[in-house]
């Protein structure tokens, strides 16, 4: 069997399925109807369109001979052998069995398949965040929270995950830091800065969060130190570009955040004196499956 | 542009056309106007006299007519048409000028009068606006580092302005009035007479001007209405046949008005020097130098006329010098020196006045050790109060090929002593928005001081960290020339490059519960500037003199082509807010630094009608003037570039009954005004005012 080229194989295998389909059966092939086995799924979560590997036994090598399903919705097939079928996650595929149909046997995978929300990607435009105070005086005044699982500004006194006052930003997970008028902290969560292209940052696994501490904001305040450039020539506050803002947000969640503008409705070429500042455009992805690192 | 340079053309084409049915043989020498004869002789490369042609180093010489005809009157204006050095915005347009040599800026550029330095410089820059030229014999610039003599500051180069002596026995002198645009009134009266034993020169002028403005559409002038003055005294006395002594007074002040606010700024300075040649071969000169710069300067509230800032500045240097010359044979000569600064500043910033003091020795030694072979070999070693020893040493050499063509190389170090300001800078800013920022002597008091106040929320350095001495910046420079010289071409080929290390920057020391840091100063940047000078100067026709310069530049932060190389580095587009990572080629380089620069020089004299005139051009590439993108860097994505441009100058003279001269001209004679691309939007910013005219009329007697 083994010496047999690819080409007679298949000829022979499209023959045996047509043979089957009237009623043949397949016995001058020399080969028997075989029951498959699936001895595991990888992975167990995904999002529509994620591959998803099957492995096991006495698969059909041929893709048409076999159906999948997730959830009752069939999926493609991108490939198939004897012992492993590559497949994706349909559209409208939904949580739960996954089955094969083939060679008259339905089989359901070892472990359920949790089909994953989609990415939320979105852009924040013109979130005000004042402050009082400055040049001297006290810096005072609320904090603008932010929620991404809400994608808005939130009231919420716990149900937020950033917030945002003149430039500092303030994170829903550590202790004060002392400023006043400060959100009190009761999530869970953190916040790293990343240099890269935000769309080249896919994963908020292996990286350190940290948290608002006693006397220091978790995202550095300066010129230069976090997320932004004070240029003393031109008395504006530009965002680093390729500083990407990852989060863990108060509940667990994953989220990356790219800053565009500090300025209403992010003027190309914002004008210190014209152009009222402490007013965000960024950009941000969230994954709405908790603790699914994927961005 | 297109259209700039094609009225250059023409007013040139208009020149020699003219110059051509002109032409007559006249076989007599004029002053040289742009140096090229032999007998030019400069101090400042050795200190001791020396021919400018026979120097292994490059050396730049503006001659008293090529000042005289162009009619000048700052330092600044003349330097601005030499090859290789440029004057550029400080900061921002419209503010302080600073001069850029080799693409080093002038925080690094040593300015003397006479061989003593002018001190005053604010944020690291020197005002050379401050300079009449009034009475000056010629200016010598010696670029690449010059620290092996000069000491602190000269990394860059070296500017000497060199007063004139009297000669002659009868009182002699001129009294002149320029009238220019805006309102711009230059007086200046100089007397001198030299007898037997005693020669003296006094020097007053006047400058007093309306200002300009660069932003017509918004409120206020860019540069207020100003009056200044300055008035220099010297005298030479010939004690013995070996011992002659030179005492110099000068004193400058300048007030800017505007409503209630007030700046006032005043220099003087006091040197002696005795000259005794004590044999044939031995010399020694004495020298005692004082100087003090102050400005005073308050800004009112425009309503209640309450006092916002005021900010004074008081700073004092003494040096004493003592230089000896040894020559063992005619070409060899030991020189060797010795002196010591005690400096010292008051500032409104400071906790109290500091002081600080340096020992320095010298020594150099100038000898050919072939016929061809020309050596300078010396070296400094600067002792200092406060921050670490500097060892400078210099090697420079010519060789001579044939007797047109010469090679020289020379290879030196400079540094730059850490200032007053980030040494003991004591500064929290209450207006402008309670930041804190220390200078290293004084951060970890500064830093104790806040904590006890509980102002500090965290640190971002460890406190043992805190007051290690700041190392002097510094820099290796290397100059490469070939020169060329025939009877009427004189043209020489310099490549060059710096490298700085410890470049003196801040960092955030700690984080203040106001929400605002404490900064402090760090050495940390690493940058090098390279490229190539030519020089070319050529006596078209007997009474034409003609020059053409060109400086390729290229200068760049070490450390951010690192980051870039390390694809650390982004960008993002203005209009898309697409991130994009840096590469090399969107890396434009140092701020202010263009890459081509060129200059274009002809005097033309006229004898028989006793007059002459000069047309001069420079050019400048585009150059950015600050990171508008938040990298940092200044890359292609920023919008914050001049584009390149051209400025023309035209001035013509004429003598009438031997005594009296008028002269005529225009500096930006194309009207040029540019746009800045920092100004607001919808608003007309420029970066030139535009056209200035200006007449002349001299006395002399």
């Amino acid at each position: 069997m083994k010496t047999i080229l690819k080409t007679p194989l298949r000829i022979l295998g499209i023959l045996c399925a047509t043979l089957s389909l009237i009623n043949c059966s397949s016995d001058d092939s020399g080969e028997t109807i075989t029951e498959f086995n699936i001895t595991s799924i990888n992975p167990e979560t995904g999002m529509v369109g994620t591959q998803v590997t099957l492995t096991g036994s006495n698969f059909p090598s041929e893709a048409s001979a076999i159906d999948i399903s997730f959830g009752g919705t069939m999926a493609n097939i991108i490939s198939a052998s004897s012992t492993e079928i590559i497949t994706s996650v349909p559209e409208g595929g939904s949580s739960g069995e996954v089955e094969v149909v083939a060679n008259g046997f339905a089989k359901v995978a070892p472990s359920n398949f949790t089909v994953l929300s989609e990415l939320v990607a979105n852009t924040v435009q013109n979130l005000e965040a004042p402050q009082t105070g400055g040049q001297g005086q006290p810096i005072g005044g609320p904090f603008t929270k932010f929620s991404f699982a809400t994608g808005a500004v939130t009231d919420s006194e716990t149900d937020w995950d950033i917030a945002f006052r003149g430039t500092t930003i303030a994170v829903n997970g550590g202790v004060a830091t002392g400023t006043a008028e400060e959100p009190v902290r009761n999530g869970n969560a953190g916040i790293a800065i990343e240099n890269g292209i935000f769309s080249d940052l896919t994963s908020a696994a292996g990286i350190t969060y940290l948290q608002d501490a006693d006397g220091s904001f978790a995202v550095p305040q300066g010129s230069d130190e976090g997320w932004y450039n004070y240029n003393p020539a031109t008395f504006t506050v530009t965002p680093i570009p390729g500083k990407i803002l990852v989060i863990r947000t108060h509940d667990g969640y994953y989220a990356k955040v790219e800053i565009l503008s500090y300025y209403r409705d992010a003027p190309a070429q914002p004008d210190a004196f014209m152009d009222e500042s402490r007013v965000y455009t960024f950009n941000y992805v969230y994954n709405p499956n908790q603790g699914e690192t994927s961005l | 542009m297109s259209l700039n340079k094609n009225n250059i053309l023409n007013y040139f084409l208009i020149f020699f056309l003219q110059q051509a049915f002109a032409q007559q043989s006249y076989e007599q020498e004029n002053d040289s106007i742009l140096p090229q004869d032999l007998d030019e002789v400069v101090v400042t490369a050795t200190r001791t006299l020396r021919q400018l042609s026979s120097l292994p180093l490059p050396v730049t010489l503006i001659s008293k007519t090529q000042i005289q005809q162009t009619g000048v009157t700052r330092l600044d204006e003349i330097l601005n048409e030499q090859t290789g050095i440029i004057m550029t915005p400080d900061a921002t347009i419209g503010g302080g000028e600073g001069v850029q040599i080799q693409g080093i800026s002038s925080d690094y550029v040593l300015v003397l009068i006479d061989g003593v330095p002018v001190v005053g410089r604010s944020s690291g820059n020197l005002d050379l606006s401050r300079l009449a030229v009034g009475n000056i014999k010629q200016v010598e610039i010696v670029k690449g580092p010059s620290s092996s003599l000069f000491g602190s500051e000269a990394l860059g180069g070296v500017i000497n302005i060199i007063t004139e002596k009297p000669s002659s026995d009868k009182i002699s002198g001129q009294i002149s009035h320029r009238f220019a645009s805006f309102n711009n009134q230059n007086t200046n009266i100089s007397l001198e007479q030299r007898l037997d034993k005693v020669g003296y020169s006094l020097f007053f002028d006047r400058l007093s001007t309306d200002g300009y403005d660069l932003t017509p559409s918004t409120a206020g002038q860019t540069v207020n209405p100003f009056e200044n003055y300055t008035l220099n005294a010297r005298l030479y006395l010939d004690i013995t046949q070996a011992l002659d002594a030179f005492v110099s007074g000068r004193y400058f002040t300048q007030e800017f008005q505007l409503d209630a606010d007030m700046s006032e700024e005043e220099d003087a300075n006091v040197q002696i020097q005795i000259n005794h040649q004590a044999s044939e071969k031995a010399s020694f000169q004495y020298e005692f130098y004082y100087t003090n710069y102050k400005t005073d300067e308050r800004i009112s509230d425009p309503i209640d006329d309450e006092l916002f800032i005021e900010n004074n500045f008081d700073q004092q240097l003494l040096r004493p010098e003592i230089r000896f010359n040894y020559a063992f044979q005619p070409k060899n000569t030991l020189t060797a020196g010795a002196g010591s600064n005690f400096e010292s500043l008051d500032r409104s910033l400071f906790a109290e006045r500091v002081s600080f003091n340096s020992q320095y020795l010298f020594t150099q030694y100038d000898f050919k050790p072939l016929e061809k072979l020309n050596l300078i070999l010396g070296a400094r070693f600067d002792n200092h109060s406060v921050y670490n020893s500097q060892l400078s040493p210099k090697v420079s050499a010519k060789y001579d090929i044939n007797p047109q063509f010469s090679l020289k190389a020379s290879v030196g170090s400079g540094f730059k002593a850490p200032d007053f300001r980030q040494l003991y800078l004591d500064f929290s800013n209450v207006a402008g928005g309670g930041y804190s920022v220390f200078g290293k002597e004084v951060e970890l008091a500064g830093i104790q001081r806040l904590q006890a106040n509980d102002e500090i929320a965290s640190l971002q350095v460890e406190l043992s960290d805190l007051g290690e001495p700041l190392e002097a910046e510094s820099s290796v420079g290397y100059n490469f020339g070939l020169v060329y010289r025939q009877n009427k071409l004189s043209s020489e080929l310099n490549l060059f490059r710096n490298d700085f290390r410890n470049l003196i920057d801040t960092r955030i020391l700690a984080a203040k519960t106001n929400g605002q840091n404490v900064f402090g100063y760090i050495n940390r940047e690493r940058v090098y500037t390279q490229g190539i000078e030519l020089d070319l100067k050529y006596k078209l026709l007997p009474n034409l003199d003609v020059s053409a310069g060109y400086q390729l530049l290229y200068a760049y932060d070490k450390d951010k082509l690192q980051a870039i190389d390390n694809g650390e580095v982004f960008a993002r587009d203005p209009e898309t807010f697409e991130t994009i990572r840096i590469t090399r080629e969107d890396y434009f380089g140092l701020e202010n630094r263009s890459r081509h620069t060129v200059n274009f020089k002809a005097f033309y004299e006229i004898p028989k009608w006793n007059s002459y005139a000069n047309l001069r051009l420079t050019y400048r590439s585009k150059f950015g003037l600050t990171d508008s993108n938040g990298n940092d860097v200044l890359d292609t994505y920023d919008n914050s570039f001049v584009e390149g441009y051209a400025l023309v100058n035209l001035a013509l003279g004429k003598t009438f009954f031997k005594h009296y001269q008028i002269q005529i001209g225009a500096n930006n004679l194309l009207n040029f005004q540019g746009t800045n691309p920092l100004g607001a939007a919808d608003t007309n910013t420029i970066i030139n005012p535009g056209i200035q005219l200006f007449t002349k009329i001299n006395i002399q007697f």
